[in-house]
C-alpha cells in the first residue's frame, strides 16, 4: 500500500506540473490583460497537432522547436485581430470573444483531421519504464515532468530577473499605470499574449506522447487551468505552480479512495480555496477587481 | 326509352365516380411511390465517439449504395443530425427529424443514453428506430420499446460469450475499469454475473467518467491490485489513450486485459509500437469472399480513415440498413410503421459475415448474432483478430425471465 500510494503521489507531482506548464500561458495573459482567454485551450490543440504533424517528419526536437513558434504566430494574429478590441472592457467580452473563437477553430480543425483520435509515441530516448520492486513510472513521464518544471522555471527567471518581467509584473497590478509611464502597453500585451500562445503550444507538445490528440483537446483542458489560475491567484507563478501541484496530487490520491469523484476534486479546492481566500493563494486581486 | 337512358346515365356517372376515384387513388399511389423515403440518422458528429459515428455513417451509405439508393422503387435519402454523443441533443435532433424533415425512420448513435433518449422520441412520435452502436442492456431491456430495434448485441449477449474463455485461459482473478454510464455499467454488471458460474473472483473496479484524459492514478492502483484479469468496458477517444498508457505503464506485464466489447478504431488510432494483444469481443469477422469484398470496397472508398478495416460500427452501420430495407421489401410498404414493425420482428439476414444467420428476436426487438471472441494482435495490417471462439447468441442472450418484457406485435 505504501509504494502504491508513494507510486500515485509521485504521479500527482508529474501530473501537477504538467498542469501547471499548461496553465501558467492562462495566467499570465489575465494578469496584465485583465483577459479571460478561452482561446488558451485551442492554442494548445494547435501545439498538439502542429507537433503531431512535424514529429514523424523532422523528429521530436525539431518538432518542440518548431510547433510554439507556429502557435505563437497564430496567437500574434489572434490578439492583433481579435483580443486588442476587447482590453478594457468588461472581462465577460473577452471570454466571450476568445470562447466563439475556440468553437470555431475546433470545429475547422475536425473539419481538416476528421473526429478521428491520433497519438504518437514517445520519442525512443524517453521509453521505457522504471521498475523498482512493485514501484514502476515511466520514463516519459519523468522526463515531462523535468521539462514542465524547467519550462516554469524559465517563465519565472523571465518574469523576475528581467527588465521585461519588471514590466510584466507592474502591468499586473496597474496596466493603466505601467503605459502612463511611457512603457508601450500595446506592445506589452501583444508579447505577453504571444508568449502564453507559445507556452500552451509547448505543453500540449509534451503531453501529446501520454494523452491522445483530438480536436476537443483544448476545450478540455480549459477547465482544470482556470481553475488553477483561480486557486493559485491572478498573475502568480508560484500560485499556478502550487494550484496545478495541489490539483496533480489531490487527484491522483483520491484515485485511491473516491476514483468514481477525483474530476470533481479540483473543484472542491477552488471552492475551499476560494471561499476563505478570494484572490487566490498567492494573487493580489480578484479578476472582478 | 327514358327509363333505359336514365339506366345508362347512371352507369355513366357511376364509372366516372369509381374512374375518378381509382385515378385519384392511382396517382396518390404514384405520388407516394415516388416520393423519397427519408431516414433520420441520429449520430455523433462531435463528442467522445464523433470517430464511431463517422464510421457508422460511412456504413449506412455503403448499404445505400448496394440497393442503388432506393428500396420499393422509391429513392432513399440520408438525414443526418449530430446527437454530440448527449441524450438531451439526441433527443432534440430527433424530434426535429421527425416534426421538421418528416422522417418515417430513425437510425445511428453510439452511446447507449442517446438510444435511450432517442428511443423515447420515436415511441411518441410513431417511428422506427433501429439502435446502430449501443450495446447497454436497457435499449433492449428495462427501456425496450415497440418503436425501438437494435442492431448489435447487448452486453449480456458480449460478456457471457466471452467470460469462460477468459477463465480458462486468462486468469481468475478480474479487476474491472469501467466507463461511468450505461453502458460501462452493463458490461461490469454482466461481468459480475459470470464470476460464480466461470469460478472468477472480483479483486475491485474504477469506474472513469467520459472525457478522462489520463489513466495513470487508475492504472498504478490496477497494476498493483493482484488481479491477473483487467476486465475493460470503455470506449471511443477515452480507450485510445487507456490503450496507450496501458503499454507505456506495462500493465500487460503484470495481467492479462479483456475488453467485453473493442472498436478496432480505437487499437488503429494507437502507434503500431504501442499496441499489445488483448481478449476482445466482436460483432463480425471477415469470414467470406463477399465480406472480403466489402472490405475492399470500404478501403478503397475512405483510405484515410484510421481503421485500415471495416470497423464494427462501419458494419453494424450497414447491417442496420439492411435490416430495415428487408423488412420494408417484406411489409411491402414504407408508409405503414406498425407493418414495418411486425415484418421487422423476426426476419433473418443471412450477411455472410457470420457462419450462423441472423434473427431479430420479436419479444425484445434485438438482433441476435454469432459474437466472434478473439485475440488481437499488435500487429500493424488489417488481419488483426485471431478467432478464438464463435458464439451463437441464442446460448447467451438474456431470456425471457431475465428480460421480462414483451414488445412485439404479437402481445
Amino acid at each position: 500500500m505504501g509504494i502504491l500510494i508513494l507510486s500515485l503521489f509521485l504521479n500527482g507531482i508529474g501530473l501537477g506540473l504538467v498542469y501547471a506548464a499548461v496553465a501558467i500561458g492562462f495566467s499570465l495573459v489575465l494578469g496584465v490583460s485583465g483577459v479571460i482567454n478561452f482561446s488558451h485551450g485551442i492554442m494548445y490543440a494547435f501545439g498538439a497537432y502542429f507537433f503531431w504533424i512535424l514529429y514523424g517528419k523532422i523528429g521530436f526536437w525539431a518538432s518542440v522547436a518548431i510547433a510554439p513558434v507556429l502557435v505563437a504566430v497564430i496567437g500574434f494574429i489572434i490578439e492583433r485581430v481579435l483580443i486588442r478590441r476587447v482590453y478594457g472592457l468588461d472581462p465577460l467580452f473577452g471570454l466571450l470573444i476568445t470562447l466563439g473563437f475556440s468553437m470555431a477553430m475546433e470545429e475547422l480543425i475536425r473539419m481538416i483531421f476528421g473526429p478521428a483520435a491520433y497519438s504518437v509515441s514517445a520519442p525512443s530516448f524517453a521509453k521505457g519504464v522504471f521498475i523498482l520492486g512493485d514501484f514502476a513510472y515511466p520514463y516519459y513521464r519523468i522526463f515531462i515532468a523535468l521539462f514542465a518544471a524547467v519550462m516554469l522555471a524559465a517563465v519565472w527567471l523571465l518574469v523576475e530577473r528581467t527588465d521585461f518581467g519588471a514590466v510584466v509584473k507592474a502591468g499586473m497590478f496597474n496596466s493603466e499605470m505601467v503605459g502612463a509611464l511611457g512603457n508601450n502597453l500595446t506592445l506589452l500585451r501583444t508579447s505577453v499574449f504571444v508568449i502564453g500562445a507559445a507556452l500552451a503550444g509547448l505543453s500540449a507538445i509534451i503531453a501529446a506522447p501520454i494523452w491522445s490528440i483530438k480536436s476537443q483537446m483544448g476545450t478540455l483542458i480549459l477547465m482544470p487551468s482556470f481553475l488553477i489560475v483561480l486557486m493559485g491567484g491572478l498573475g502568480s507563478i508560484p500560485g499556478t505552480i502550487i494550484g496545478g501541484l495541489l490539483v496533480g496530487v489531490s487527484t491522483a490520491l483520491a484515485t485511491l479512495v473516491i476514483p468514481r469523484f477525483v474530476d470533481i476534486i479540483p473543484y472542491l479546492l477552488m471552492g475551499f480555496i476560494i471561499y476563505f481566500r478570494p484572490r487566490g493563494l498567492f494573487g493580489e486581486q480578484n479578476i472582478v477587481e | 326509352m327514358k327509363k333505359r337512358n336514365k339506366g345508362s346515365f347512371s352507369w355513366v356517372v357511376l364509372f366516372l365516380v369509381a374512374g375518378l376515384a381509382l385515378g385519384l387513388t392511382g396517382s396518390q399511389a404514384y405520388a407516394q411511390s415516388k416520393e423519397p423515403i427519408k431516414i433520420g440518422v441520429v449520430s455523433p458528429v462531435s463528442g467522445n465517439y464523433a470517430d464511431h459515428g463517422l464510421l457508422e455513417r460511412i456504413g449506412m451509405e455503403m448499404a445505400l449504395e448496394d440497393y442503388g439508393q432506393k428500396i420499393l422503387g422509391r429513392p432513399v435519402t440520408l438525414v443526418v443530425a449530430d446527437d454530440e454523443t448527449n441524450p438531451d441533443v439526441a433527443a432534440r435532433r430527433a424530434r426535429r427529424l421527425a416534426e421538421v424533415d418528416g422522417v418515417k425512420f430513425l437510425m445511428g448513435g453510439v452511446s447507449t443514453s442517446t438510444a435511450l433518449s432517442v428511443g423515447a422520441v420515436a415511441e411518441e412520435k410513431k417511428i422506427l428506430y433501429i439502435a446502430t452502436n449501443q450495446n447497454g442492456d436497457q435499449v433492449t431491456g428495462e427501456s425496450a420499446r415497440h418503436y425501438v430495434f437494435r442492431t448489435p448485441p447487448d452486453m449480456a449477449i458480449l460478456v457471457r460469450a466471452g467470460a469462460k474463455y477468459v477463465a480458462d485461459n486468462l486468469g481468475k482473478k478480474w479487476f474491472f475499469l469501467t466507463h461511468d454510464y450505461s453502458w460501462g455499467h452493463s458490461g461490469t454488471k454482466w461481468a459480475r454475473n459470470m464470476l460464480g458460474k466461470v469460478g472468477a473472483t472480483e479483486v475491485g473496479e474504477i469506474k472513469v467518467p467520459m472525457g478522462n484524459r489520463d489513466f495513470s492514478s487508475q492504472l498504478l492502483t490496477i497494476r498493483n491490485s493482484g488481479a491477473d484479469v483487467l476486465v475493460i468496458t470503455l470506449a471511443g477517444f477515452d480507450n485510445v489513450a487507456l490503450l496507450k498508457q496501458m503499454n507505456e505503464l506495462k500493465l500487460y506485464d503484470k495481467m492479462k486485459v479483456w475488453y467485453t466489447l473493442m472498436d478496432l478504431v480505437d487499437m488503429y488510432a494507437v502507434p503500431v509500437e504501442d499496441r499489445q494483444a488483448f481478449i476482445c469481443a466482436e460483432t463480425y469477422y471477415r469470414a467470406s469472399p463477399e465480406m472480403e469484398k466489402l472490405n475492399e470496397r470500404y478501403m478503397k472508398k475512405y483510405p484515410k480513415l484510421a481503421s485500415p478495416v471495416l470497423d464494427t460500427g462501419t458494419y453494424n452501420g450497414w447491417l442496420s440498413i439492411k435490416m430495415l430495407f428487408e423488412a420494408i421489401k417484406k411489409a411491402g410498404t414504407a408508409d405503414d410503421v406498425e407493418k414495418v414493425i411486425c415484418a421487422m420482428e423476426g426476419l433473418t439476414i443471412k450477411d455472410n459475415a457470420r457462419k450462423t444467420p441472423s434473427t431479430v428476436r420479436a419479444w425484445d426487438h434485438q438482433l441476435l448474432t454469432e459474437v466472434v471472441v478473439g485475440k488481437v494482435n499488435p500487429v500493424k495490417g488489417n488481419d488483426i483478430l485471431e478467432i478464438k471462439a464463435l458464439v451463437p447468441a441464442e446460448g447467451v442472450a438474456r431470456t425471457k425471465e431475465e428480460n421480462p418484457i414483451n414488445v412485439g406485435c404479437k402481445k
